[in-house]
Parts: C-alpha cells; structure tokens; sequence
C-alpha cells in the first residue's frame, strides 16, 4: 500500500521491449531440453514420436479439465497406456514397486508444476501428523523473509501483495478457524485450487477467510509462486545465468529476460532452472520422476531437489513429469 | 465484493494520481472496467507534438489476464503511424499479448509504447494493415495471434 516512490521497476526497461509482428500461439509447453537428463532421452524419439506424446498430453488436458483433480489411483493412469506403450506401462509398475499409489493430475496450462508444487506443499501441511501450529507458523515466516526477496528484486509491491495475501490467509486457515470455527479441510483446499466459478467460489472464499473477496485462488498462487521464483533468479544473477536458455533456440539469455518472458509471464512451463529457484526460497525437499517411456530396465528416475537436510518424518513432495507435464505423485497408505 | 481487478486497480489508480511518468496523463478513470490515457513521445521523434490517447479495457482477472489495450482512432485521435500498430488502433506488442504478465501495470504499459514510439524512425503502417483491418474484431484480445 505504499505510496512513497518505488525504485524504477526492473521488469519493463523500455529498452528490451519485445514486439513481434506476429506471435506465434504458445500451444506446446517447453519441456526440459538440453539442460537436464532426460533430454537425451527426449532426443531418441523422433519429431512424430515427440509431437504425439505432447499431444496426448494436449488432449487429456483439454479446457473442461479441472485445474486439479482428485487422487486417482496409478491403476488408472496404467490403463491409459496398456494398449500403447509398454514401456510406460513398465515404468507405472516400477512407482508402484515403490510406493506410490495415486496421483493427482493437474491441467496442462503450462501453470502444473506451480499449481501442482503449492498444491502438494500446503496439502502436506493440512495433514501433516506433525504440530500443524509448528508448520504453519515456519511456512508463514518463511514466505514473510521472502517479502524482502521479492523487493529485492525490484518488484513493486502492488505487484505481489494481493497474491501474497491470497497464500497466508490460506495457509493460516490450516489452524486458525474463521468465525463458524471451521479450519481449512481437505476438500475445501481442493475446491480453492479448482477455482470454482462465481457464486460457488465467493462462498468458498469466505469458508478460506477471503470474506468479500472475489479472487481465484488457485491462479494467485499460482503468481504467487511464478514471482517467488523471479525473485531468486533477478536477486542472484550469476548463480543462475550460466542455465539460463531460450526454451525454444536453446541460445543463451540473460536473467532479466528470461524471468520476464519464461517465469513471470503466466502458461509458460517451468524447467529445472525454476524449480531449483522455487524450491530453494520455499526452503522444501521435491523430487521430480521422469515417466518418459525410455529406460531399458523400467525404472523411472529421480531428479532431486533438496534444500533442507532430510528427514525420516517428512518424505519430499514428489511430482510426476511426462514431457511436458507435471501432476502430482502420491503414496496414500503412508500418510 | 472486491475482485482482485478492483483491489489491483485502486491501487494503481492510486499511483497513477500520485506520480504519473512524463508524457503520459489520465484522462478518464470512471470505473474499473475502462480506462483512458493520453501519451506523448518526448524529445525529439517522429511523434513529436502529437497526442494520442490510449483505451484499456479490464476483466475482472486482471492482472494474471492482460488489458486490452488498443489507441482510439475518432474525430479527435488517430492510432500512431507505426509498424506495430494498425489503423483501427490495435497494438502488436508481445507484453499485451502472451508475454504479458502480473508484474506489468497500465503505466509500465504505457511507458513501454511510449519507447516503442520513441524508437520509430519511418512512419509506415504494419504489411497487410488493410486486410487485417477489414477482419479484426473489435477487441484485440479476440484475434488470435494478439493472444495466444
């Protein structure tokens, strides 16, 4: 709500304005080439191959999707490939030799790995067996220094503060009851990241402690995490620019551009580089499973993310990849 | 009930009242769904000594959805002799397109076309300007390679 003169924001330099004479429709969300394991995988397949897995991904994901589904068990993803690729097939089983036992999927709007990664982090918190007051106040804290970030960064604070209101009050409401004594439930945090049309969204607002507020819920976290990750990448710059690339040229690009057109700007896919930004400032363990039809023995990899020590208490978030996508993993016996 | 359009827009409004960039001046701020603003290219440029003014028009998830933000082209104003900018006054900018995001307000809007103008060394209108003229729908945000 400050008034007083902001520095100049960094984010728009009349300089590097980008204008094209036509843009072409993102429709294909970037997925991790050149920069991380399996993109060698990625490049055994052909361009046809390639084109019909994003598009397979495409079609589960059509616009009358929700943005988050319920858990589902892995039995079923496993049917969507039985009478295709085997491989995969092999692949579902190894996860379940593991463990894992559901997943949650998330719309493929090139915002599922921010939705899924809030999702599965303040889930955690709500049925967390731990002291849930410990959690919360820990998360709260965390995300109150990460205010210091995001100005560090330059940006201004009408910017954030709205999306940054949107995340406390929710995760507040894990233990601190609105007036009719409820807290946040499983089910009311499912609908909040749905983003529920109209009147069934203004009354599931004020169950969050939104009370008057018409906001998507979903969406601003979304943000909210898309500017967190900014702000890690803008603040410490040479930590980060020798990964930074065009997801499309593969040429090299300086922070400030990248954060602007592949972090800040909204459907546009996240990549390592965001995820270890993202997962460092939010201080959590996440581990990302490759499912990419393409491991000789039927093993799906791992690709850790760890930013605190681990610890037998508290198993990392787990997010399941395929090109192009992320969804949420689950092993629901063991919570 | 507030929409996060409203609450994000009092406050820009706000800023915009307080310390507005040069050249660029509110016009008309009625409500939160319209706004006009006036821009000028300062210093010398090919836009030296003209006044054009800008519509942004908001829906209610602004600001994770962009403006639409077109030049008025009436009896009064006419959209900027520009490569980027059509006679009907629509704009081809990637930020109001799909580079758009939260971070951007009306004013950094503003201050990015105003370098766009600032920029222009040869008054032209972009190719095809007449056809897609003919065929654009009113609002810029409806054609498809504005928005993605």
């Amino acid at each position: 709500m400050s008034s007083a003169p902001e520095p100049p924001p960094k984010d728009v330099p009349p300089e590097t304005i980008t204008l094209v004479e036509s843009s072409i429709p993102t429709i294909v969300e970037p997925n991790a080439s050149g920069t991380s394991a399996e993109a060698s995988d990625m490049s055994s397949l052909s361009p046809f191959e390639l084109q019909q897995l994003t598009q397979n991904v495409l079609d589960e994901t059509a616009s009358s999707r929700p943005l988050i589904t319920e858990s589902i068990p892995l039995a079923a993803l496993r049917e969507e490939y039985e009478n295709g690729s085997g491989s995969f097939v092999q692949q579902i089983d190894y996860l379940r030799s593991l463990g894992f036992t559901n997943i949650r999927r998330t719309k493929g709007d090139g915002d599922c790995f921010y939705r899924s990664l809030a999702f599965a982090w303040i889930e955690r918190m709500l049925i967390s067996p731990r002291n849930q007051t410990v959690e919360v106040a820990k998360a709260l804290s965390m995300l109150d220094s990460a205010l210091l970030i995001l100005k560090a960064a330059g940006f201004q604070e009408l910017a954030f503060e709205d999306f940054y209101d949107v995340i406390t009050s929710l995760i507040r409401h894990i233990v601190v009851p609105e007036p009719d004594g409820e807290t946040l439930t499983p089910q009311i945090l499912l609908e909040a990241f749905q983003d529920l049309e109209g009147a069934l969204r203004i009354s599931r607002n004020r169950k969050l402690g939104l009370t008057g507020i018409d906001m998507t819920v979903s969406n601003c976290i979304v943000v909210l995490l898309r500017l967190l990750t900014s702000a890690v990448i803008r603040t410490d710059p040479e930590a980060y620019a020798p990964f930074l690339f065009h997801p499309e040229s593969g040429d090299e690009i300086v922070p400030q551009e990248f954060c602007e057109r592949y972090v800040e700007a909204c459907g546009k896919e996240a990549d390592h580089v965001q995820i270890t930004a993202l997962t460092k400032v939010l201080k959590l363990n996440v581990e990302v499973a490759y499912l990419d039809g393409h491991s000789d023995d039927g093993s799906v990899s791992f690709v850790e993310f760890q930013n605190v020590p681990l610890d037998d208490n508290e198993n990392p978030l787990v997010l399941l990849y395929r090109p192009g996508h992320y969804d949420i993993l689950e092993k629901l016996n063991a919570k | 009930m507030s929409s996060i359009s409203t609450r994000r827009l009092q406050k820009e409004l706000k800023e915009i009242n307080n310390d507005c960039p040069q050249g660029i001046a509110l016009v008309k701020a009625e409500d939160f769904e319209t706004w006009y603003l006036s821009l000028q290219v300062l210093g010398e440029s090919v836009f030296a000594d003209e006044t054009f003014l800008l519509k942004f028009r908001f829906d209610n998830q602004y600001p994770i959805s962009s403006p639409s933000v077109t030049f008025v082209v009436d009896e009064h104003f006419q959209a900027p002799l520009h490569p980027h900018v059509y006679s009907n006054g629509h704009i081809c900018a990637n930020i109001l397109g799909d580079g758009w995001s939260p971070v951007l307000s009306v004013t950094s809007v503003c201050i990015s076309l105003q370098s766009m103008l600032a920029s222009c060394t040869k008054k032209e209108r972009p190719e095809g300007n007449d056809r897609y003229v003919m065929f654009a729908p009113e609002d810029p945000k409806k054609v498809d390679h504005f928005s993605s």
